[in-house]
């Protein structure tokens, strides 16, 4: 005879499931920080929406990674810049170059200053290296105190610290440089 | 005293501790230098986090979107999904048993106008002519719910459709059965003399925004029951449903 639905036991109500079901829910409002921290990590947004697609199927195969109560944001980080790094080698290996979206096509006559300017410094930061845009995509972009940064990163909050202040005085020198052709 | 860079930056981050802060805060009352270059410092952070702010506003693509749409859950969609862990999943969920033959929760799904039957006695009530008759009084799926039924693969959900069918297996008549839903409603469907005479429904919730859900862990109790007392056997694979359907659902 079958087993009725009657008959099931608190021992069905399975952990995962319930995980599962909570990072499904808590994911959807979650996917414009994604996309934006996608936008650091990958310089356009072919590759961030990419980064993002394959962090949220790693989520939802490994839930049981994901510890309730802590920061959901934290850890879709940790799987994308992780996902980052293999989609980076597998690039090197392939020999293929990273291309840099071109946003001086999108310019135009109602373009503002604010405008102008977010694309000089979008520039500038897709001009630093892979650690460096990580720490701006988490610290400054996304506000993460330094300890969860570092968390995501893997790095202790010192090391996290000194590639912060180099990403700083990298863009502080690329963005003064950009004003002085400008000018 | 000097305050190297580091401390700063800690500043304007806001991970100085109290007491850190509450000196510097002093300092900067007292130096025009120090609060140049902390100014300099919150420009930056405020010029980065504005060049990134309106990836927010832009819309989410589809194909990340459409990754998170219930089920988000990676069941088994089609004939080889496992029943037992369909109920469990089902009554994980706690869902009360749907409203078995409620007219009243029927008519959201009436008004659609995907499924009818005499026993209605829905004629003179406008009914749409894509709506079918049942014979003695049994309700037959028609329009799109029937169009469904008939051509769309289990094995092969199509997003967007109206219809969504999840299982297909043999009854212990012989018959091919099928279950399905709408935004409205979920049932199971078999096939007798040429039609599809439905055996079970109850009513659903939609998905958000309205999607048709598609995963037989959505379907309600009442069809997984009906399912459980007909089937002979196991789903069919997606070869012997597209055999079957190849045949017309006729054995």
């Amino acid at each position: 005879m079958p087993r009725s639905l009657c008959s099931l036991s608190m021992a069905d109500f399975s952990p995962p499931q319930k995980v599962r079901d909570e990072i499904a829910a808590l994911l959807p409002p979650l996917l414009p920080r994604l996309r934006r921290f996608g936008r650091t990590l990958a310089r356009n947004r072919e590759d961030a929406d990419d980064l993002v697609q394959v962090a949220v199927e790693r989520a939802l195969r490994r839930t049981e990674q994901w510890q309730p109560g802590t920061r959901l944001d934290s850890w879709m980080f940790r799987i994308m810049q992780n996902a980052w790094i293999d989609e980076t080698r597998a690039r090197e290996r392939r020999g293929q170059t990273f291309v840099a979206e071109e946003e001086g096509e999108h310019v135009g006559v109602s373009t503002t200053d604010a405008q102008i300017d977010a694309i000089a410094v979008r520039r500038a930061v897709a001009q630093l290296g892979d650690d460096q845009r990580a720490v701006v995509g988490l610290v400054l972009v996304e506000g993460l105190p330094y300890k969860d940064a570092a968390e995501v990163l893997g790095v202790p909050i010192g090391t996290l610290t000194s590639r912060l202040a180099r990403a700083r005085e990298a863009l502080q020198a690329l963005l003064a440089g950009a004003e002085g052709t400008r000018a | 005293m000097s305050w190297s860079d580091d401390t700063l930056m800690a500043f304007v981050d806001g991970e100085l501790d109290d007491r850190e802060r509450a000196r510097l805060t002093l300092a900067l009352s007292a130096d025009m230098a120090l609060r140049r270059r902390v100014s300099a410092m919150k420009q930056q952070r405020r010029r980065v986090a504005a060049a990134y702010a309106p990836v927010l506003d832009e819309p989410i693509p589809d194909r990340l979107a459409s990754l998170l749409q219930p089920p988000a859950v990676p069941v088994a969609v089609g004939p080889v999904v496992d029943l037992d862990e369909v109920r469990a999943a089902q009554a994980r969920r706690q869902r009360p048993v749907s409203s078995w033959w409620q007219w009243g929760g029927m008519a959201a799904a009436l008004v659609v106008g995907v499924l009818v039957g005499t026993q209605l006695d829905w004629r003179g009530r406008g009914a749409g002519p894509d709506l079918q008759d049942g014979r003695d009084g049994r309700l037959m799926a028609g329009g799109v719910v029937g169009q469904a039924l008939s051509s769309q693969l289990a094995s092969e959900p199509v997003p967007g459709a109206p219809v969504a069918v999840q299982l297909s297996f043999v009854d212990k008549g012989g018959s091919y059965c099928r279950t399905f839903s709408t935004k409205a409603v979920a049932g199971l469907a078999c096939r007798q003399g040429g039609q599809w005479a439905v055996q079970a429904l109850a009513t659903v919730e939609a998905g958000p925004e309205g999607a048709v859900r598609q995963a037989a862990t959505a379907l309600p109790p009442a069809v997984l029951e009906a399912v459980d007392k007909r089937i002979a056997g196991d789903a069919l694979d997606p070869g012997r449903e597209r055999q079957a359907r190849e045949q017309g659902w006729g054995r």
